[in-house]
């Protein structure tokens, strides 16, 4: 029966510090100002809260077959959310257009003397890129 | 008290505070300046449905929501490919060997090849 209410209390604390890993996550995305920023605090959410929550529903359950469809959604979870990260990442580099006063990079903004100069040779190119 | 019903008060208590949260990612969704911002509320959302649908799993003893959370784990991550291959842009094209030089936006080498 000890070992019963032991067995409690880790899946309780795994669970309550789930719940606080979600809350500073979300308390992240309300206090940065530009979605980088913001990006850092989803992966909290995604790779320690779910860390906690699945390793707290094995404890509670047992090892059944739910075990290994929990522990295949954390393997899922781990890899889909750098690449959907890397994804919006990319969509706000090439989007922002004041992505400048947010960020810096080593060596200069890719493309932007470039295009600069490109523009000036001929201005219709905006115009082509937008069709394509 | 036994320990079921600590079990069951536990599972509830923490849909409940999941569930708050969801709301406060919604409400920060709606308020998010950029649609980057609204994507990225959209993923931790997901996220967060996930472990709700996982913990419902326990509390009401239906092994098949397990199942219901792969799948939605799937599509939340198809949402937000989709949407962000949506929104980029066609990127700048590169010269692929150093000695060409861009001129009309192509690489100089194809019209040398004609």
């Amino acid at each position: 029966m000890i070992f019963e209410w032991i067995r409690f209390f880790i899946v309780a604390a795994l669970l309550i510090a789930a719940l606080i890993s979600f809350a500073s996550a979300v308390f992240g995305a309300y206090r940065f100002g530009f979605v980088m920023n913001r990006m850092h605090s989803a992966g909290i959410g995604d790779t320690l809260g779910i860390f906690f929550i699945v390793t707290a529903l094995c404890i509670a359950s047992g090892f059944n077959m739910d075990t290994l469809k929990l522990l295949l959604l954390i393997f899922f979870m781990w890899f889909t959310s750098p690449v959907s990260t890397h994804f919006l990442g990319q969509v706000e580099y090439y989007t922002n257009p004041d992505l400048s006063k947010h960020v810096q990079r080593i060596g200069g903004m890719l493309g932007d003397e470039k295009t600069e100069a490109e523009l000036k040779k001929n201005p219709d190119k905006e115009a082509e890129d937008g069709a394509d | 008290m036994t320990i079921e019903d600590c079990y069951n008060t536990l599972y509830l208590s923490v849909t409940i505070g999941m569930l708050i949260l969801v709301g406060a990612m919604v409400i920060r969704s709606i308020i998010g300046p950029r649609i980057t911002d609204r994507i990225l509320s959209i993923n931790m959302l997901g996220t967060m449905v996930i472990c709700t649908i996982a913990i419902l799993s326990q509390y009401l003893g239906e092994s098949y929501l397990v199942d219901v959370a792969l799948i939605y784990a799937m599509i939340s991550f198809a949402t937000v490919l989709i949407l962000a291959i949506m929104f980029l842009p066609v990127k700048p094209k590169e010269p692929k060997f150093p000695g060409f030089t861009l001129k009309n936006g192509q690489a100089a080498g194809k019209e040398a090849e004609k």
